[in-house]
């Protein structure tokens, strides 16, 4: 990423820029595992000395330190399975005990309002974290429209997000079949931290 | 003066802010050379690839898909 930040066509400051991609990242890693490519820029992140930073260098060396099937097969035992994952990361799930529960319909209703929709062809309920964690990059970038001020963010965040992903993040993260998605679940868990902070100051 | 006085405190706002996001590992650059483009009409992944490296991100099915998701 630049520097300057000059070759980002968009007006966003850089540390909403900054934000928007750690959704997308968890979203990537949440919706599919990382190929090689993904791997091995993964694997050349450096963080701060902060706890996100520390996150982002634990997941540069998790990464290091797999293959892309090593990978896939972690990702398959944890959310696909025999018969299903060792996690359901459904926001509805986690918060009623049962998929498809209000929580998702809840969340169709405020995605309609905000103009967002799930395409024909996909078939997870739109209430999975990566799906929430690609909704809430796009109300930052204005993949939706213009992007979305911090108040719609944060109703957003605070309704679906805020309510349930921090313990799926700690799931993730002691899941004992894992080991480069427990790195992932303790980023996660760490970004969520900074976001409910950053909500509170500016309310 | 008073809209005066409230993009004072937005500034301040914004610049808290970011200060937070800073001292909190988020600065530029906190994710190195990874970037995913994700949304709707978001620009292709490559074009977001830091300049000099070849390990610009590579649009997958997967990706794809989440594209569509976001379409409205």
């Amino acid at each position: 990423m630049s520097s300057t930040g000059e070759q980002h066509p968009s007006a966003l400051p850089p540390e909403e820029e900054q934000r928007a991609q750690v959704y997308a990242l968890l979203a990537r890693l949440l919706a599919q595992p990382p190929g090689a490519d993904l791997l091995a820029a993964l694997a050349s992140m450096q963080g701060d000395a902060s706890p996100f930073g520390q996150a982002v260098s634990r997941l540069a060396e998790a990464a290091r330190a797999t293959d892309a099937r090593a990978v896939e097969e972690e990702f398959l035992v944890l959310f696909i399975g025999v018969g299903g994952g060792v996690l359901s990361p459904y926001a509805s799930y986690y918060l009623t005990g049962f998929l498809h529960e209000k929580p998702l319909a809840e969340l169709r209703d405020h995605m309609s309002r905000l103009g967002i929709a799930r395409a024909d062809d996909v078939k997870e309920p739109e209430d999975h974290v990566a799906a929430l964690a690609e909704m809430m990059a796009g109300l930052i970038t204005g993949a939706f429209g213009d992007p979305a001020d911090l108040g719609e963010q944060r109703r957003f965040f605070d309704r679906h997000v805020a309510s349930w992903a921090g313990r799926f993040f700690a799931d993730l993260e002691a899941a004992p079949s894992a080991s480069f998605y427990q790195a992932v679940g303790t980023l996660g868990r760490r970004f969520l931290e900074v976001e409910v902070q950053a909500f509170d100051m500016a309310a | 003066m008073k809209a005066d006085k409230k993009a004072d405190m937005k500034d301040k706002g914004i610049l808290a802010r970011r200060d937070l996001f800073r001292a909190a590992g988020l600065g530029v650059g906190a994710l190195g050379a990874v970037a995913i483009t994700a949304g709707a009409g978001a620009e292709p992944a490559q074009a977001a690839a830091p300049e000099g490296t070849s390990q610009g991100y590579r649009e997958t099915d997967h990706v794809r898909t989440v594209y569509e998701l976001s379409r409205f």
